[in-house]
Formats: C-alpha cells, structure tokens, sequence
C-alpha cells in the first residue's frame, strides 16, 4: 500500500467536487442576498429572472436561497449524525473485538437490536415521540446507523488484533488503550471511512425522505425534503420546482458515492488494478524447427520474460535455457525472485499477462501430436495439453483441491477432461490411481470431502490427479514445503517412486529452495540467480563440488550441510551478505558480483556466459576455474 | 550454563491448555487439549530449543510463557515471579524483561508506522532512553542487528524480508530483555538470509547473554542455535537434551524418526518409517500418544502415559523402551 503519497492523482477530482458540495451551501449568503423564508406571495411561480435565478416558490420565496439553505441542515444533519454513529459505533466495535468475553457479547448484542428495526420504522417512532426538528432527526440518524459502523469496526479489530505486531504491542506491555488507539485503529481507517461516506449519502436520503413526509425539519425553515413536498402538489403546472430539489439531492449523493468509489481504489491498490486473470500467450522466436532429442520430453530455449511497459522494460528472466528428460528428475534451485517459478509457468503457457514473453522457444513432447511449439499453439491447443500433457503439483495442498466436491468427483472430472471413458471405467482407474500414491482404503477416501484428508494425504491426492492422464512431464513447483519433515520424507519417497516404477518414463521437474531434498530426489540440479541459471549439472558434481560461487555460498548457509558447526562454541555459519537484488535494480555485469566472496574488477563489466566447465556441467562466472572444492 | 545463577530464569511446570474447537454445543464447548504436563526450564544465557510437527503446541508455549495467553494449570515462573498469578502492573514491568520474535516478517510489523515509531513504542512504554538519550539509542540498535540507521524514517513496505525481521529482532532487543522467544523467527526466510539472521542471533547471545527460547521445526537450525533441544508431540514432551546428542544420537523413536526424515546433504541415515497419521488432539491415544505411529510401540504402552523420566547421560526421555535405539 503506498501511503507516502499524500493525495492520490485519481482522488483530486472528487475531493474538490466534495469539498464545493459542502462549502457551496454554507457560503449561501455571499451568493445571494435573499431570505429563504421571505414570502412574495404575488410573484409566486415567478420563472428564473436576473434576481431570482432559479426563480420563486409557491410562496414567492426565493429557490436558490431556499435550496441552499436547506442544503445547510441536510448536510448538517446527515454529516454531524454519521459522525456521532461512527464515533460511538467504532468504540463499541474496537472495544469488544479488543477485550473480547461481555464487552463482544454486549456490543455486538446491541448493535443486532438495532438492525432489527427497519429504519423508516424506528425514524417515525422516534419523530413521533419527541417531535420533528433537526436535534431528533440526528438523533434518529445515529442511532440507525451506528451498528454498521460497530459491525465493521468489530470484523476489522477482530482480524488486525490477530496480526503479529498487535501481538508484539501487548508482548512489550503497552497498555491497552494504547495499542487499540494507536495500533489498531489506524489499521481498520480504512473501510471505516468509506463507510462514513457510503453512511452519510444515505443519511441526506432518508433526511430528506423524514421532511418530506413532513418529520424532519419544522416549517418555514428550508430543507431539501420540504421543498419537495411543497412543490409536489403542483408539480404538473410548475415542474421546475420540483427539479430543483431533486436534482441536488442527486448530485450530492451522487458526488459522495463518485468520491467513496475512488477512496476505495484508493485505500485498496488491488481494487484500483481490477482483478484481471488473463493469461499471456506464449510465443516462440526461434527459426529452427521443432524437434526434440529422442529422450527429451520437454525443453526451453533462451527464454526472456519481461515486465513493464515497452519502452523501460525490465528483464525477469533472461537466456534460460532447460531440457528436461524422461525418467529425470531436473530440480531447479534457488531463492525468492529467482526465476525458478516463472520458469515453470511458461512452459504451462502460465504466464500471467502483465509479463511479456520476448524471447525464446518453449518445445513440448505431446503424447498425440508428437513435438509442439508451445508459441505456435492456440489457447485452446494449450488447454489441451495442460493436464494432458504436462501437470502440475503445487506448495499448498489447502488450497489446491475444491472443498465443497468429493475427492473422487474432482478425479474422475479430471480424468474425463482429456480421456471420455464410462464413468465406471474412471471411476477404477481413480481407485487405483488413489492406491498408486499410497492412500489406504482408497475406495473409501474416493468417497471423502478433502478437508477429512491431512496435508500430506491431500499432497498424495493432488499428485494422483496430475497423473491421471499419464502426462510426459510433472511439474512439481515446492510440494513439500507446506508439509511436516516426516510427511515431506514420505512425499519425496512417494514422487521417487512414481518416477522409477512409472511406465512411459516421466520426466519431472522440481521447483525447490531446499538444496537437502533436491540431493534426495533429483538427478540433475539448475541452480538459478536473479533470473539467470548460473550453474547447472548432475547433483553429486553440482552439490559436491559446486563451482559458481553463489552455490558454494548456498551450501555454506545451510546449517543442515554444516553439522559440525555449533553457535555455543562460537562457529558461524558462512552467510551471503545482502540480498538479491530486485530485477530493475540489478548491479552492472554478473547479477551476483556485489554479495560475491571472490567478485573482481572485470565481473562489473560485462554479464559473463554459461560456459561448459565439463561435458555435462556448466557455470555461469568468469573465476569458475580458480573455485577450489572443499 | 553457568553456576552463578542456580534459579532458572524461566521454570515450568506442569503446563496444560486447552482450546474451544469449533463445534460447541449451547451449554458445553468441546475443549482440545494442546499442551499436557510440559515441564521446562530456561537456564541464564541459555537458549532452548523447541522442535515438534504442526499440532505440538510448540508456538502455545512460547505464548504461555510470556503470558500473551492464559493457561489452564501449571505454573509460568520468570526470575522468581509467576507469571499466571502477578498483577496486571508487576507483569508490565516484567514485560521489558521478556520480548518474542515473529515469523511472518510481514505480519509482525504495523504497516504505518516507521521503523523510529515501532522501536520508539517499546521504550515510551517502559520510559527508557527517553529525551536527549532517545535517538542514540535507536541508531545503538539499527547497528546491533546490522541495519543502515538512515532506515529509521522509513515505513515496513520499503524493506525485504529479511530486514523485517532484523527490525522485529532490533524491537524486541529495545527494552534489553533477559529473554527472548523466537517463534520460527527464521523460518520464512530464504536460505541466505536466514544463516544471516541466525549468525545475528548467535552474536547477540555470545555479547549480552541473554535467554532464548528458540521454536522451530526445522531440526538442523535448531541444533546449529540451541544448547538444549526439546522435542513434542501431540502437546507432551518426548526427549529433552544437549543438542548434538539429541540429533546425533535420539533415543526416542519420534525424536529418532524425525531426524531420519530431514534431508541432508551428507550421507543418507536410515529412515524410521511412521505407520499412520498423526492422531487427532481431539481423541489422543491412552497412554503414550505417539505409540499409534511407533515402529517399537508394544502393548503396554497402550496402558500406562511415559512419564518423562532422567537418563544417566543427562537427557531425559518419556519412553517406556530402553532396548530400542
């Protein structure tokens, strides 16, 4: 959220048509001179003239005047009652989603009573006892509206008084008027103030609605309703008189909503964007045709992905180049920002479309087709082979399967999408799918909702359901990251398994940041940096012997590699300083130059290439030679 | 570690609680024990390390003991005080004594304050370093956890991760606390950042001295960090000892499983395979609660509950089995 910027561009316009509507009527005597409760009884339904703009009433009063001055006590009510519900309503919403136990029971108890009563109800019950006037309107009006003021303020305190740094507040004995005050009150502004906007809108409605039925402002004092009412009984010979009033009533709130939606954007930077979900199109820019080693099911040639508008275009990933095999396990490696899944989802045809495909060639082996440009494929030829082809396994299991269908239902819909079969027929294969990933009494489970499944079991079915359609490639993007160490164990057993006893020959690739599991399950490792492979190799020689300085210094974070090391005897772990820099932000030559042990004057100069320092391993640094393994 | 001090600085005992699960009845809510009879001890300078699955009740602890939640029995002693039973005022000045690291790096810092606001709250509450002695203070603590102290001014969405958390351990170290808990502080973080925020607290330790609980289930950061490892399971203590013997040489089948699961670098340890899934805290196995996936489990340990019992290397163990490992 940026809140550095004091107003926001999109803001000015509605704040300064916010700020007119209510200074406008206020200003009324500098605009005209006349009395809104001067009669003129001769001139009435007088048409606008030099002195009377918009002309006279039914009562020869001036029309300007009256609806400026009544739009003094509808802005007056309806804003002073919005602010007494809001302030008395975020109290009781702060105060009991704070201290929970009554306080929660009380205010939110009192706050249903209320919304209990249908407004118009309650206004004419209220108004009926203590007489029309502005006092029992604002009355009327806060009382109305404060519920949902103490509503949201609950749900919100309820949801920030759960975050970490609420909890670091009370953890360092700030007391707790303070916390709610400072802490989280601003926190939950946000939707606050947007109901403040939405509620006063409809405060001016209901006002209005109040005199015009003749219980809100007392006659002859002026009020948008009344003039409404007046003018009603003769609206067929003077419609004009009618006009007027509406007509301001629709523009305020109008303006008030125009600026509420804006505040919203403005208060909310995913709702300014709109929720878009389209996809960018894979393209391919290679002359060559087509073709794939025998062995290979999948590869990637020179990939470039950027973001950004054209002209100042910055490089997400560049020069990626990647074969994957059949019955090999490639894991991709490295840390946030690196590259590895944006990789994965471009050769899912994935990309989300705000990053630009500029370069390169995405070849897959398709079990009917034979070789497919994945940049000479339509959308629907990508549909296809989605799922078909090539799947794919998530980190979150939570959230991969849909709860509210049953665990077989979401197979045998998988397995149809792409192989139409008798339902039975489906049905069976599931099971045995089911029972291939080891889950016991699978026959059972078939007819279970997912949330009666554990994390890992729930991993377990995902993966049966990325193999249903025997895809040539799996695609295993963190799947075990989620998941305990005992179940992560099981799970990596589970995909070593599938891939030696599977019989077409799969080739997976697995998306990790953890260098331990890649060394149990992987036959190849790609290391990757800020966008680019810096080093690439079987995994014994790249883990045993890395020669790109960041592996090395990956290895050397890890305290798992380094069980001899112990902090109470004063050891350290050899850390990267730093961190890896943004894509816009990266330093001149090799990416890695400002955080590297061994970084020389010439590193600086240019972006050094992934050179062969072996027949099958390949490093992207210029000192790959001088790197001596420990 | 030392025998100046003989008192723990943190000393639990018999430590249950039990949560409200989502179904409830009008009149009778359904409780789910998480934590059952843990028994702990925090020693000066010390740091304890606290492994265990999702579900142990590992993070309850760490909450109970800075009573950031109320507990059902047992008692919470800090440097002579239980905590559970002290007024409301004696325990805000205890507070400074005892601060907690986060481990969403996101979550734990309030997105509109900067970073001289955040630490600034921790010492306007215990009015320490207050006036002129304020802002030395601050940059004192921007260069203990290795920040520019140019940051000051700046807000939480302009730092990374990793820098996150440096601000959440830099206002927990504010009040100069004599014990810290650090809930997977390191956990989110990327490999080199985390031996980064690691190193950082190994430095802290070896300079001020000070106390931790470290919570986390990731078993080689634990051995690297802590003097002592604790294990759990299910809400109850399984294995308490000196780190390296605890992860070099466990003798406790759950201890001993989990160890073999981490993936390592080096050579491959022969995995322990769990039978099952993990029991539901809502209907615990009688007697030994891990004996539903203990490969060594016999009949007996159906009928009586372990108790947590010495060994003559100096750990303890809540294993009825001495024949096994």
């Amino acid at each position: 959220m940026n809140m550095s910027l004091p107003i926001p561009k999109r803001m000015v316009f509605p704040s300064i048509l916010l700020i007119l509507l209510i200074v406008t009527p206020f200003a009324a005597p500098l605009i005209t001179g006349d009395d809104p409760t001067a009669m003129a009884i001769p001139q009435r339904f007088a048409a606008p003239s030099f002195e009377h703009w918009l002309g006279q009433d039914e009562f020869g009063r001036d029309r300007l005047a009256r609806i400026l001055y009544g739009g003094q006590v509808s802005l007056t009510v309806a804003f002073v009652a919005t602010t007494i519900a809001a302030v008395v309503g975020t109290l009781f919403g702060l105060i009991g989603a704070y201290f929970r136990g009554p306080f929660e029971f009380f205010t939110t108890r009192l706050a249903d009573v209320v919304v209990c009563f249908p407004p118009i109800l309650l206004a004419l019950l209220v108004v009926t006892l203590f007489g029309p006037g502005a006092v029992t309107l604002i009355a009327v009006l806060s009382v109305l509206y404060f519920p949902a003021f103490a509503r949201i303020a609950f749900a919100e305190a309820l949801r920030v008084s759960a975050l970490d740094f609420v909890e670091a507040s009370r953890a360092l004995g700030t007391p707790s008027r303070r916390i709610v005050l400072r802490t989280v009150l601003p926190n939950i502004a946000g939707p606050l103030s947007i109901q403040y906007s939405l509620t006063a809108a409809a405060a001016i409605t209901i006002e209005s609605g109040l005199s015009f039925l003749g219980l809100g402002v007392v006659p002859p004092a002026p009020s948008w309703g009344q003039m409404i009412r007046g003018a009603r009984a003769f609206m067929n010979q003077e419609p004009l008189g009618i006009l007027i009033p509406c007509i301001a009533l629709t523009l305020t709130i109008y303006i008030i909503n125009f600026f509420c939606d804006r505040l919203r954007d403005a208060l909310d930077p995913k709702g300014a964007q709109g929720a878009k979900d389209a996809i960018s199109q894979p393209v391919t820019t290679s002359q060559k045709a087509p073709d794939l080693p025998s062995d290979a099911v999948a590869s990637v040639r020179d990939l470039r992905l950027v973001t950004g508008p054209a002209s100042q275009s910055v490089d997400l990933i560049a020069d990626v180049s990647l074969t994957l095999r059949a019955n090999e396990c490639t894991a991709l490696v490295g840390e946030s920002g690196s590259g590895k899944s944006l990789t994965s989802l471009a050769l899912m045809g994935l990309l989300p479309d705000v990053i630009r495909q500029e370069n390169g060639q995405l070849l897959l082996r398709s079990k009917s087709d034979g070789v497919v440009d994945l940049g000479k494929t339509t959308a629907q030829g990508l549909e296809k082979l989605r799922g078909n082809d090539i799947a794919m396994i998530f980190q979150e299991p939570m959230t991969s399967l849909n709860p509210v269908h049953k665990i077989g239902f979401q197979m045998v819909e998988a397995i149809l999408a792409h192989r139409p079969m008798p339902k039975d027929q489906a049905r069976n294969e599931a099971i045995e799918l089911l029972e291939l990933v080891g889950i016991n009494e699978a026959a059972r489970r078939f007819d279970g909702y997912p949330h009666e499944l554990s994390g890992g079991m729930r991993q377990r079915v995902m993966i049966a359901m990325a193999l249903s359609c025997q895809p040539k490639l799996l695609i295993a993007d963190e799947p075990t990251t989620a998941l305990d160490v005992t179940i992560q164990a099981e799970v990596i057993e589970l995909l070593q398994r599938l891939q030696r006893e599977y019989a077409d020959g799969l080739g997976l690739l697995f998306i990790s940041h953890n260098l331990g599991i890649v060394s149990e399950i992987a036959d190849r490792v790609v290391v990757m940096y800020s966008g680019k492979i810096v080093e690439e190799g079987p995994t014994d020689v790249v883990l045993n012997a890395p020669k790109h300085p960041y592996t090395r210094a990956l290895m050397g974070s890890m305290p798992a590699a380094h069980t001899d090391l112990h902090s109470s005897r004063n050891d350290r772990l050899a850390a990267i300083s730093g961190t890896p820099p943004l894509p816009m932000a990266r330093p001149s030559g090799c990416a890695f130059r400002d955080r590297c042990p061994m970084a020389i004057a010439a590193c600086a100069e240019h972006i050094p290439s992934l050179d062969n320092v072996s027949d099958v391993h390949s490093v992207r640094c210029i000192r790959a030679d001088e790197v001596v393994t420990a | 570690m030392t025998g100046l001090n003989p008192q723990p600085l943190l000393q639990v005992k018999g430590l249950n609680k039990s949560f409200p699960t989502g179904k409830q009845g009008i009149f009778r809510r359904q409780m789910m024990q998480v934590l059952r009879d843990v028994e702990l001890y925090v020693n000066h300078g010390e740091v304890l390390g606290l492994v265990g699955e999702s579900g142990s009740g590992k993070s309850t602890i760490g909450k109970a003991v800075l009573r950031l939640l109320d507990i059902d029995s047992g008692s919470v002693t800090f440097d002579g005080h239980d905590i559970h039973t002290i007024d409301r005022e004696t325990l805000r000045g205890l507070r400074k004594d005892m601060q907690i690291i986060f481990q969403d790096p996101y979550a734990s810092l309030d997105p509109r304050k900067t970073i001289h606001a955040v630490l600034s709250e921790a010492l306007d509450t215990h009015q320490l370093h207050t006036g002129n002695a304020r802002q030395p203070r601050l940059l004192e603590l921007m260069n203990m956890v290795g920040l520019d102290p140019s940051f000051l001014s700046r807000k939480p969405h302009e730092f990374s991760g990793g820098q996150r958390q440096r601000i959440g351990i830099a206002r927990a170290l504010a009040v100069e606390p004599k014990f810290i808990v650090a809930d997977e502080a390191v956990s989110a973080l990327d490999v080199s950042i985390q031996a980064q925020i690691l190193n950082l607290l190994a430095d802290l330790r070896a300079k001020t001295g000070i106390s931790i609980l470290f919570i986390s289930h990731d078993l080689s950061v634990v051995r690297f960090i802590s003097d002592r490892v604790m294990v759990l399971y299910l809400g109850r203590v399984m294995e308490v000892g000196p780190a390296d013997e605890i992860h070099f040489a466990p003798k406790h089948p759950y201890t001993a499983a989990l160890v073999s699961a981490e993936p390592s670098l080096g050579e491959q340890r022969e995995r322990i395979h769990l039978t099952g899934e993990i029991a539901s805290p809502l209907n615990p196995p009688s007697g030994c609660v891990f004996r539903t996936r203990c490969p060594f489990a016999l009949d007996e340990c159906a009928a009586i509950v372990p108790e947590l019992r010495d060994m003559p290397d100096g750990r303890q163990k809540a294993c009825i089995r001495d024949d096994i490992l």
